[in-house]
């Protein structure tokens, strides 16, 4: 045995040399090799190696390096000789050799080189032995992992019903598969049916996050032996394609799915996940999958649920079978500790915070602290939250056993994911949450859980069409759901701060979300998929009809339905956009223009949480950095602005984003939110022919291209490495520096900053979403983007505001006429349906108010004073939500010029006899100083509508009637597009009327029209023979158009009073006649300057064979009584015609 | 030597001892992409779902050497010494393994049960 010149020989080469090692490399890790020089493996290899070499050196000296051959020999008579090796030897358990015998050859040809610098045949051995045992360790790591994971999927509860679940699908259409959380359902009965040879399944969740995190676990469990084949699908992404078996997808999505393909044939089965949660898309789904059945007789059905109410859902589809596994929950004590009368808070009050102390000290006087568990408390809203933080936190920084932690939403990401880190030794977590730790986040090692039995529920209020969030008790469904989650991982305590009565007394279960929001939406998807009349929908647990009713209203508001009750055109555009119909609008409208990229980026940004974090509004630092970005225009520009900043700063340094974002108290995953949506926006647009596709990049930029692709190869890898380790890693929280981040102190971005030193933090050396950003955005693109929306002209920005304003028409607020004399933080402002709303205070508004008030020099004092001030400066607040909480807040609100706005976009206007009194949606009343400017106002603002109306309807047949062949704005000239904004622009800006703006009052809106006219003074013959002007039923006057009746106002004069007529000459034509207000006004919507005619003429033509208009045609037929003669002429020529005949009789 | 089969299809290995299912890729001596790498014995081969490179493979397990039964690569179910052995077989012929072996399987439990 030559062991010892070994150790020797071992010993005297130098493993760290590098030349030596670059030489070993050339032999075993080529270029083509299965592992190769520079790669993350061949470090690890590297690595491997030293510790195997400094291994075997240490066995050698002890003399272990072989055991002396074994009796193996004896005693083996009869029996079969296996032949094995009589000395054992590591070498002969590993199953791989490594063939390198023509790179040997070569280089024993040049030996000597080699031998000069180290390497020779005992390091190639060496090497080569190390080489085998670290794949073979490799082997055995990965191995490991497989079957660790096949035993816990054996371990799961559902296991045992793996044949049972797929026998029922086979039999029935209809299966009900009931389990508690923790039984695997949502992992493994999709599995179970792809193994047994079902596919096309489709897997619906309440949540974009679970269908992602899904696939991701069911397409790893099943060994990406799918690869592809397991995808999911959220709004606006989508891993799917042809080769998918299984896909995750929202309920949302599948209902878009249906609208689309009626019996949706792409799929085999349908899974319908977390029934029980029972939201509004989830119940609609339920409902139209229930039809959908009967002509798809071999469409599978399951739906998967909490065992909460399993009966509604069988029931619902004809009795089907219910499965019903056990959870895994380990026993829990319940404890009743009812809060007490005199720590009971009214209303206004803030928590005491004693019940909740006396909890976390009978635990740490009953439980030893080396006995390990934390505490889940949920309470029902984020003030709540953070007073019970501040005394847990006193009481934590005392005893030095608690790491307080908040969790809810509107936390950043950082501070949300801090739930899931580990305590150490001797200190538990103490995580005060909202009811999202009921459902949404699961968290390990909960062993207490303290619930106040509360929680903040959004509802809706159809008649101050607000949203409201109210505290509620919750059900026993939900108190259930969180005493469960004391026992996931042990037996567990659930304290309820409420008595064992209250809770006897709890409604069964959550009220569904269809009782409680909303239906817009819903109504206008009913009505898109030609469901019929919703109010006979069979539901699963039908809406109210009041609530339907609402919704019908709205749309028709919105324009999306029209009187009775039928889609109309942008409604049904509206109806396949997956968006919320104001977003929808304001998309749909902002193409017609040219400020698509800013429409495109306020829509995205309307439609995810705001980036700007509650908690970094009162950090000096953050407020100042902050100052550039914010436009004093309203909340939707501020967001621009940032965006556009962000991507600057996105081409320019890449990662550097996350500190630029950190040091404004921004949360990025927001703007990436914001940059996906956007993006899936623009293609939205595009697949609807609103917009015109980019022409294909040109041919000479195929090295550009190919760098591209290579980087995108690159950042691939990238991504693929992070998915894997995702997760894996989980950090300890140190005692003082997490205990105290997130208190509502704006500590949030030094925290941020501190806690990113840290080395173990994952996502540290790859910002994943980075990465995931370059992937899929073109950053050059996205710059040019908002370069074009960064310094938007202020023609381009009023244009931006109207697209806004009449996007969230109804939605406008009143400044109050006192708040000139109020504090800032008192301004009062008022809606048609809730009046004193407040502005929220993350809103520009809120700090600074004065830019809504009428300039002091503007004033000019009425002598009546009741009509408040005169200006050509009132503006108005439009606005994207109304939410009540503590008190009604308006967010998100842009300023708007008051007249021009309403005048634009308003749905009703009426007016008095000289158009000097204005009365806008019923509810605000506008008084002109001087009739002759009012005339010249509202006729402009008639013939902008007018045309703005017809280019709309013409864009919209043509995206509907083309489709995506569509070639951008064939039917609607640039031309005419360019004319109407620059008309637009020019009345928003330059309109210089002065008048008085008010909220009348409900005496005065009770006698506000003169009502229908008697029939003794019938209207034959109306003087206007261009306009389809007939009486208004119910308000009395002349209905003009469709949104403006004249003369309807109860101060309103005779009708044919001559003394209306003034002589007014007009500009165009020169024609000087004595006019009505109402005849000038249609004098001037069809006599246009003479350049301008032929082309006016051809436009309206056309659209005159595509839709019914509001807009007056030029010409009629004209029966004169007089000449007993039919003519053709327009309105002018009629009226000179009968100017002839009275001439001539005098 | 070399016999490859590849199998898009769904080809299942199963571990006739612990019940260990999971489809298969390839089976042979030779997976693809393994350039200089030889198996030395014929193996149930599938992609390693645990490495971020896609064209790593991880041996599922081969026929013992001795009795044929599919045995999965887990130290439970079989050992590699110059050739697969099931444990069965590996505990009928304990005698003939090397002491180090010997010792290793007697720290073992005795043996799991098989598929459930
Ligand atoms: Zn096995
Ligand atoms: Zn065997």
């Amino acid at each position: 045995m030559d062991s010892d010149k070994r150790r020797d020989s071992r010993g005297s080469w130098d493993w760290d040399n590098p030349q030596c090692r670059a030489q070993l490399d050339e032999i075993f890790f080529r270029q083509h090799d299965y592992i190769q020089a520079g790669s993350p493996e061949h470090k690890d290899f590297w690595a491997f190696f030293d510790r195997f070499q400094r291994f075997r050196t240490k066995k050698d000296m002890h003399g272990l390096g072989h055991s002396k051959s074994s009796e193996t020999g004896e005693g083996k008579e009869g029996k079969l000789d296996l032949g094995l090796p009589k000395e054992y030897d590591a070498r002969y358990r590993i199953n791989v050799s490594v063939c390198t015998g023509d790179v040997e050859e070569r280089l024993g040809r040049s030996d000597h080189r080699h031998r000069s610098s180290g390497v020779g045949k005992e390091q190639i051995a060496d090497c080569r032995l190390a080489y085998l045992h670290f794949l073979d360790f490799r082997q055995r790591q990965s191995f490991g992992k497989l079957a660790k994971l096949r035993r816990d999927q054996k371990n799961l509860p559902i296991y045992q019903y793996r044949d049972r679940i797929v026998d029922l699908v086979r039999q029935h259409p209809v299966v009900v598969v009931a389990g508690d959380t923790g039984c695997g359902k949502s992992t493994q009965v999709p599995q179970y049916l792809l193994s047994s040879g079902f596919s096309q399944i489709a897997c619906t969740q309440p949540r974009r996050i679970a269908c992602i995190s899904l696939a991701k676990r069911v397409s790893f469990e099943s060994l990406n032996q799918y690869g592809s084949k397991v995808g999911y699908q959220i709004r606006f992404e989508t891993t799917r394609t042809e080769a998918t078996k299984l896909s995750f997808l929202t309920e949302g999505l599948l209902l878009r799915q249906i609208q689309q393909d009626p019996s949706l044939a792409q799929y085999q089965v349908l899974i319908v996940d977390e029934v029980h949660e029972r939201h509004l898309h989830c119940d609609f789904l339920l409902g139209v999958l229930r039809s959908l059945l009967s002509c798809r007789p071999d469409l599978r059905l399951i739906l998967m649920s909490a065992t909460i109410n399993i009966k509604l859902f069988s029931n619902y589809f004809a009795s089907a079978p219910v499965l019903q596994v056990p959870g895994r929950l380990f026993p829990i004590q319940v404890i009743y500790q009812p809060i007490p009368p005199e720590e009971q808070a009214s209303r206004l009050e803030k928590l005491d915070p004693r019940p909740y102390l006396r909890v976390l000290q009978g635990i740490d006087q009953r439980y030893p602290s080396e006995e390990r568990g934390d505490l889940l408390l949920f309470l029902s809203g984020v003030a709540e939250i953070s007073t019970i933080q501040e005394a847990c936190q006193v009481y934590a920084t005392h005893t030095q056993r608690w790491i307080v932690l908040p969790l809810h939403s509107t936390l950043s990401l950082v501070q949300q994911d801090k739930v899931f880190d580990i305590s150490p030794p001797g200190v538990r977590k103490c995580i005060i949450s909202t009811n999202i730790a009921e459902t949404s986040v699961t968290i390990d090692g909960v062993r207490f859980v303290v619930d106040s039995g509360k929680v903040k529920e959004m509802s809706f209020d159809p008649k101050a069409k607000m949203q409201r969030l109210q505290e509620f008790w919750i059900s026993r469904a939900s108190a259930e759901q969180r005493k469960g989650r004391a026992g996931r991982t042990g037996p567990g305590v659930c304290y309820r701060l409420y008595a064992e009565s209250d809770y006897d007394a709890f409604a069964p279960y959550p009220v569904p979300e269809i009782h409680r929001v909303a239906l817009d939406s819903l109504v206008l998807q009913m009505k898109s998929m030609g469901l019929g009349d919703p109010r006979s929908f069979v539901f699963i647990d039908p809406p109210p009809a009041s609530s339907i009713q609402t919704a019908v209203t709205y749309l028709r508001e919105q324009g999306a339905l029209d009187s009775r009750g039928e889609l109309t055109s942008i409604g049904s555009l509206l109806a396949q956009l997956p968006v919320d119909v104001v977003i929808g609008k304001m998309l749909v409208l902002g193409s017609v223009f040219n400020v698509v990229e800013p429409v495109l980026t306020v829509a995205a940004a309307l439609s995810v949480q705001s980036p700007f974090l509650r908690s970094a509004q009162h950090n000096p630092d953050c407020a100042t950095a902050r100052q550039p970005l914010l436009s004093n225009q309203g909340d939707p520009f501020t967001l621009l602005n940032t965006f556009n900043a962000w991507v600057e700063v996105k081409g320019e340094r890449g990662g550097g984003s996350r500190k630029w974002c950190r040091r404004r108290g921004l949360e990025e995953q927001r703007l990436y939110e914001m940059v996906n949506l956007r993006r899936q926006f623009k293609e939205l647009l595009k697949s609807h022919g609103l917009l015109e596709s980019a022409a294909p990049p040109a041919a000479g930029e195929r090295g550009q291209r190919r760098e591209r692709l290579t980087e995108r190869r690159k950042l691939h890898q990238l991504k693929r490495e992070h998915d894997l380790t995702e997760g894996s890693r989980r950090k300890v929280l140190r005692l003082g520096v997490d205990a105290e981040g997130g208190s509502d102190s704006g500590s949030d971005a030094e925290d941020a900053g501190k806690r990113s030193k840290d080395k173990n933090r994952p996502g540290q050396s790859t910002d994943i979403q980075e990465v995931k950003f370059k992937l899929r955005h073109n950053v050059s693109e996205l710059q040019e983007a908002a370069l074009a929306s960064q310094d938007l002209s202020s023609r381009q920005q009023s244009i931006l505001k109207l697209v806004l304003c009449r996007g969230l028409y109804p939605q406008l607020a009143l400044p109050d006429e006192h708040n000139s004399t109020r504090k800032d933080s008192e301004q009062v402002f008022h809606t048609r349906n809730k009046h004193s709303v407040v502005i929220h205070p993350t809103s520009v508004f809120a700090s600074d108010p004065e830019v809504l008030q009428v300039p002091e020099d503007e004033v000019r004092e009425l002598g009546a004073e009741r009509k408040g001030p005169e200006s050509s400066r009132h503006q108005l607040l439009s606005f994207v939500t109304l939410l009540e909480t503590n008190k009604p807040y308006l967010s998100n609100c842009v300023r708007v010029p008051a007249l021009q706005a309403l005048l634009l976009v308003a749905n009703s206007v009426d007016s008095n006899a000289d158009c000097s009194r204005l009365v806008v949606d019923g509810w605000l009343e506008l008084e002109l100083r001087e009739p002759d400017g009012a005339l010249k106002v509202l006729s402009s603002a008639l013939s902008l509508r007018a045309d703005w109306e017809r280019l709309l309807l013409a864009r919209l047949g043509q995206s509907l009637g083309q489709g995506q062949g569509a070639s951008g704005a064939g039917g609607v000239s640039r031309k005419e597009m360019d004319k109407l904004s620059e008309g637009l622009v020019r009345f928003l800006l330059y309109t210089e009327v002065s008048y008085s703006l008010r909220r009348l009052t409900a005496f005065q809106t009770q006698n506000l029209y003169v009502g229908p006219q008697p029939e003794s003074e019938p209207i034959k013959n109306p003087l206007f023979p261009g306009v389809e002007a007939k009486p208004d039923p119910i308000k009395g006057g002349l209905r003009v158009t469709t949104f403006f009746t004249y003369n309807c106002l109860a101060d309103s004069r005779d009708l044919y009073s001559e003394c209306l007529r003034t002589f007014w000459t007009c500009p165009n034509c020169e024609l000087y006649m004595p006019f009505t207000p109402l005849e000038r006004m249609q004098h001037e919507a069809t006599c246009r300057p003479p350049g301008e005619v032929q082309d006016t003429e051809a436009a309206a033509e056309s659209s005159m064979t595509t839709s019914s208009l509001s807009a007056p045609s030029l010409t009629r037929l004209y029966h004169c009584d007089v000449c007993d003669e039919d003519l053709t002429l327009t309105s002018t020529e009629i009226l000179k015609h009968k100017r002839q005949h009275m001439a001539s009789l005098k | 030597m070399e016999q490859e089969v590849y199998a898009p299809q769904q080809n299942t290995f199963t571990c006739v001892l612990c019940g260990l299912s999971t489809p298969f890729t390839y089976f042979g001596q030779k997976p693809p992409n393994t350039r200089a790498i030889v198996l030395l014995e014929e193996c149930f081969v599938t992609r390693d779902p645990f490495s971020p490179d896609k064209e790593r493979f991880l041996v599922l397990g081969s026929k013992c050497s001795l009795c044929g039964s599919c045995a999965c690569v887990g130290s439970d179910c079989s050992l590699f010494y110059t050739t697969r052995f099931c444990m069965r077989c590996v505990n009928k012929n304990l005698e003939q393994f090397p002491a180090a072996i010997q010792s290793e399987v007697a720290k073992k439990p005795t043996s799991k049960p098989a598929v459930p």
